[in-house]
């Protein structure tokens, strides 16, 4: 057999395939339209990160600068701080969040009061409601220095009170705890799905094989969901240079700014709000490039351990 | 059977497009019906009187009005209600050229809208609005607006100025037995006795000399305006010195560093509310009233308009502020802080202007001026929502039904375009600000009273220090942190320390900010 | 004997342990949430003159309890059009999501699929670079969709997360199932809304929150592409609520009457939060019910 005609005989199989499943391409007609307008067509106009965006000229007609709005994030005086802090926090809450929440769930899945679960599972969804706005309200009520719920009782205690939320060490995890509260619950939504698709008679087998509840929790439980998670965790490793925006433009305050101000916080105030629409469109391209290399890369390892990939 | 599916997908395609143009249909038929020669459409975006009510309603009468009267179709759109927010929509709708035709917008981004091209000049409108220019555009507002020659803006008076003031617990000074503070030693004196001396007697250390919270803006930077009085003893209120002998930034006079190290002892000493760092306004403001600190700056009506005080009266019948000078410095400066002439800017689009709008734009912001329209704008209906009383100033008092009364929150949706037509006159102020009695102690109060009493103390003049050019983003953050580093001890606040940071922050571009700062000032006259 | 799902289990010493330590570990986490929930809520009922600390706040008792925060928001004259508005939103927006998210989730989870990767590196590229607000501001306007409640729902019609979340879980299903179906001749799209949909009610039910709850608390956008008073919905009622003193001004009339403005702004929460919490015990049934693998074995 020549290359030839194996090359035509895999083109026919190919076209073979591609007929039998014209159903399929039917149905992601108007999904890729979708694509393209809302997700591609922005992407286009990302070319203003290479621009001296004017409004008056369009995307098209401004005119070309080359890397210079990436330069400038680069050589920013904050440049190494914002990065560092970033990375703290994206891979704080990863680390932190995404565990808890898994934990929350298994724990709301194994528990013998259904009752009891329900309540704890409501509870946990509903501070994912509160805006940050209310949050911050809530911290200060609880963290004050000066009339502070933790703080009295630190005082009552004898110690000394703690100014946690202008404190540039107690600050960080006042940033990281808050989100695991607010997101835990939310964030275990999607691995008590992922649970309820455990096949019921593997604990049967487990249970007349005399298993104990934790090695029920360890073979079964936790392996079923093993997909979601890598998911979840892949996924979250691709907007690794998402910090949380919202939380921390709430949060945050001067004097603790060189440990809480992140990427997207700096574009907003030196981008966005400086009408400087260029650098804060390329901030978003090297988040991406970013995100990218990093999914790549964990996707692989994750395909040498798990059958689960993203792409 | 394959048939049937593509028969399927294609009918959903269908109804999915179809539903495309049913939701933008709002947009295209009104794009076609300004190019009739129908009424002139005028997009305004305005900043709302009373944020947190709503707007006015769709059928509002007025825009019948200005509709048969001024041959306007005006479509209204409240701007979000905080600054940043404000910055962002009307920065992306920029982007976008896709501006209204007439908007409220804060210095800043309308600074780099004029630098885009996307505001026109408005030099030609003056003259078509005679009234309105005679009791809003005064040649201060012109100044302020005025870019290369030209006015890119309708600068229309803002907050009166000097309406802030130092005020004191005069109860716990009585209870105490102690003077009123003058000087900053003694200031530091009464702080501690509020501080350390259980001044509301409840016998537990709950309370404090000195509450703030951070308020910064362009021409208040480093500490902000709650903290101004204290800078102002050292010759050093605002972020720049206005008068000519000495213009420049503050900051880098070295008597900031004075002004610094008597706030740190403050800090120091735990007589300042430490919450003072994480103070939101509301905050701050729900504070006073819950009596935590007996030493203040706050605005008149926040302070002593009757619903801001009225919880401050319930908790406190007992309780009294008294507004005082602010403390003497070691040289005998004295200052309250900074003032400006405050104005709030309404653009006209290029857009707008190229469509030949500017007549009608001119045409409706004269009737707003005008009798009828500043009375209905800035009241509402007479005799629905207010009536005028002996002096023909605008009282809720004597209405048929008193539920509508313009003060109230069903008739404030009446009123949210009220500050376009105010202009701070006599009528407005005796209106906003009457004189009441306390529902439960008695007193007799007004805030216009407490703001004539707090604009005779001794003040900073800063005029035009809030049209200078705002510091880069990254400059602006190196300048607030470091001050307050030094305060919360992060960094060692000593004279050596301080020069290296001075320098850095010349460095970073503070000297290049300054002088930039003095040359506008020199240019628009605003030094004195 | 205990039971556990329905399964009556005999536990030993160390599995007693074990759903000890279970319920000790939820308890724990309820009074982490629960407190300063509490907090919120007795605030969003503090009366004006209230004095005391915050910890005295949370004691308040319900006949000291003030409805004024309430009775304001609920007198707030836009209120009911921008709770219409927010209803709108989120049915148009669920709709059209699930509509777009779907198919596409499932066509991305046939395996034998030619050119699968590429449709997925397709639709991983925009989830990594997220490229900012201007540039899709820029396609929104140019559509015409300002002023219309689709520029709120559209332009996040298909969230990448959700689809990639409801691939993994088409994925799960057995191809038995749907080969079974085809050879009795049945279509993609038959197999696709009798077999996996009926199958996959726990995801749907939470991609359809997760999406539901974007849509009912998007605030940016609604500020962004609505220029009209009356297409408010409600996040932004909320906001100008939240940020009312955010402003320079200070009003000398309170819109409030009775109610401090913390009240309000933590009744406004609630207020707000109430249809998506109501919700939820809805979603929840399909959570313990459909357990999915086993309804396709069984």
């Amino acid at each position: 057999m020549d290359m030839k005609s194996t090359v035509k005989r895999s083109k026919q199989k190919l076209m073979g395939d591609i007929k039998r499943h014209r159903a399929f391409y039917a149905l992601l007609i108007l999904p890729i339209c979708y694509f393209i307008i809302f997700k591609y067509l922005p992407i286009w106009n990302g070319q203003i990160a290479f621009k001296d965006f004017m409004p008056l000229d369009g995307v098209l007609g401004s005119r070309w600068v080359g890397l210079a709005n990436f330069t400038d994030f680069f050589q920013s005086f904050y440049f190494t701080e914002l990065l560092r802090n970033t990375l703290f926090y994206s891979f704080m809450k990863l680390f932190v969040s995404v565990p808890l929440s898994i934990v929350l769930a298994v724990a709301l899945y194994e528990s013998a009061r259904p009752r009891f679960s329900k309540l704890v599972q409501t509870m946990t969804y509903l501070p994912h409601f509160l805006s940050w706005v209310i949050v911050y309200g809530i911290l200060l009520v609880l963290l004050a220095p000066g009339d502070g719920i933790v703080n009295d009782i630190i005082k009552f205690l004898g110690g000394k009170p703690i100014d946690f939320l202008t404190d540039t060490k107690a600050f960080p995890w006042i940033v990281i705890l808050s989100d695991a509260w607010k997101e835990m619950g939310w964030g275990a939504i999607i691995f008590i799905a992922a649970l309820m698709g455990i096949d019921s008679s593997l604990f049967e087998a487990a249970s007349v094989e005399g298993a104990s509840a934790i090695q029920r929790v360890w073979y079964i439980t936790l392996p079923s969901i093993r997909p979601v998670i890598f998911m979840v965790v892949l996924l979250r490793l691709g907007t690794i240079l998402d910090a949380g925006f919202n939380q921390m433009f709430m949060l945050y305050s001067i004097p603790v700014f060189s440990v809480a101000d992140i990427i997207d916080t700096w574009v907003y105030r030196q981008g966005l709000l400086e009408f400087r629409f260029g650098l804060a469109t390329a901030v978003g391209l090297f988040k991406g490039a970013i995100g990218m290399l990093l999914l790549v890369f964990a996707n692989k390892l994750v395909r040498r351990i798990s059958d689960t990939s993203i792409i | 059977m394959k048939a049937a599916v593509l028969k399927k997908i294609a009918l959903i395609l269908a109804l999915a497009l179809m539903a495309v143009p049913v939701f933008a249909a709002g947009q295209a038929d009104k794009s076609g019906s300004t190019q009739a020669a129908g009424p002139v459409s005028i997009e305004l975006w305005y900043g709302a009187a009373i944020t947190e009510a709503g707007p006015p309603p769709q059928d509002w009468a007025v825009l019948q009005l200005i509709k048969e009267k001024l041959n306007i179709d005006l479509k209204l759109s409240a701007l979000p209600s905080n600054e940043s927010d404000q910055d962002v929509k009307i920065n992306a709708a920029a982007a976008a050229n896709a501006l209204p035709d007439l908007f409220m917008v804060r210095r800043d981004p309308w600074l780099n809208l004029i630098r885009v091209g996307l505001v026109a000049p408005v030099d030609e409108l003056y003259a078509m609005m005679p009234t309105r220019s005679s009791v809003q555009y005064d040649a201060d507002s012109k100044v302020f607006t005025t870019i290369n020659g030209k006015s890119y803006g309708l600068a229309s008076p803002g907050s009166i100025a000097k309406n802030e003031g130092m005020l004191i617990r005069k109860d716990w000074l009585d209870k105490l037995g102690l003077k009123v503070p003058v000087t900053t030693d003694e200031y530091l004196a009464v702080m501690r006795a509020f501080t350390f001396n259980d001044p509301d007697g409840n016998g537990k250390a709950d309370t404090y000399g000195y509450g703030a919270f951070i308020e910064i803006n362009n021409f208040e930077e480093g500490l902000g305006r709650r903290m101004d009085p204290f800078m102002g003893a050292f010759g050093v209120a605002g972020t720049w010195n206005m008068t000519a002998a000495n213009a420049g930034l503050n900051v880098r006079n070295p008597a900031y560093y004075d002004a610094l190290a008597y706030v740190k002892q403050m800090m120091d000493e735990k007589i300042i509310d430490p919450n003072w760092l994480s103070y939101k306004k509301d905050d701050f403001r729900a504070a006073w009233k819950q009596g935590r600190f007996g030493i203040m700056r706050e605005q008149n009506a926040a302070f002593g308009a009757e619903s801001n005080y009225a919880p401050f009266d319930k908790n406190f019948p007992k309780g009294e502020w008294i507004v005082i000078d602010a403390p003497k410095g070691p040289k005998g400066h004295q200052s309250v802080g900074v003032y400006t002439q405050a104005f709030r800017i309404y653009a006209v689009s290029t857009k707008a202007a190229a469509a030949g709008k500017g007549p009608a734009i001119a045409r409706l912001l004269e009737w707003m001026s005008s009798d009828e329209g500043y009375y209905l704008l800035g009241w509402g209906q007479k005799g629905v929502n207010y009536a005028l009383d002996a002096n023909g100033v605008p009282t809720p008092n004597g209405l048929p039904d008193p539920e509508q009364a313009w003060t109230k929150p069903a008739a404030q949706v009446f009123t949210q375009l009220r500050n376009m037509v105010y202009y701070n006159g006599q009528i407005e102020l005796l209106s906003r600000y009457p004189t009441y009695t306390t529902a439960v102690s008695g007193k007799t109060m007004s805030a216009l009273t407490i703001m004539r009493d707090m604009q005779k103390r001794p003040w900073t003049a800063a005029i035009g220090s809030d049209a200078l050019p705002p510091p880069n983003a990254d400059l602006k953050r190196f300048y607030e942190q470091g001050v307050l580093e030094f305060l919360t001890g992060k960094r060692e606040l000593t004279k050596a320390n301080w020069t290296a940071w001075v320098q850095d922050f010349d460095r970073l571009g503070g000297k290049e900010w300054e002088s930039a700062g003095i040359a506008k000032a020199k240019e628009s006259g605003y030094l004195k | 004997m205990k039971r556990i799902r329905g399964m009556a289990v005999r536990l030993n010493p160390a599995d007693r342990v074990f759903y000890g330590l279970v319920d000790f570990f939820l308890a724990v986490i309820l009074v982490i949430v629960a407190v300063p929930l509490w907090s919120t809520i007795t605030l969003s009922f503090r009366p004006n003159h209230f004095i005391g600390s915050n910890l005295e706040g949370m004691f308040l008792m319900p006949w000291q309890w003030s409805t004024a925060a309430y009775k304001a928001l609920l007198g707030n004259t836009g209120f009911i059009s921008a709770f219409s508005n927010s209803v709108k939103i989120l049915v148009f927006g669920v709709a059209s999501s699930l509509f777009l998210t779907i198919p596409l989730a499932y066509v991305l989870s046939i395996k034998t699929l030619p050119g699968r990767k590429y449709l997925n590196v397709f639709i991983l590229i925009p989830y990594l670079f997220n490229i900012g607000l201007i540039p899709t501001y820029l396609v929104v306007t140019k559509l015409g969709l300002t002023n219309s409640l689709a520029a709120i729902f559209l332009p996040g019609a298909i969230s990448t997360y959700n689809c990639l979340i409801m691939r993994g879980f088409f994925e799960g299903i057995p191809d038995e199932l749907k080969e079974s179906a085809r050879i009795d001749g049945a279509s993609e799209l038959y197999v696709l809304l009798r077999i996996i949909l009926p199958l996959s009610k726990p995801i749907i039910m939470t991609i359809g929150l997760y999406y539901g709850v974007t849509f009912w608390n998007d605030f940016f956008h609604a500020m962004l592409y609505l220029n009209v008073n009356h297409l408010q919905p409600l996040p932004i009622l909320l906001r100008n609520i939240l940020m009312a003193s955010g402003m320079n001004e200070y009003v000398e009339s309170s819109a409030f009457g009775e109610a401090s403005i913390q009240a309000i702004k933590a009744a406004s929460i609630f207020m707000s939060a109430i249809p998506m919490i109501a919700a939820y015990p809805f979603i929840q049934k399909y959570f313990t019910r459909g357990t999915l693998l086993g309804s396709v074995k069984g």
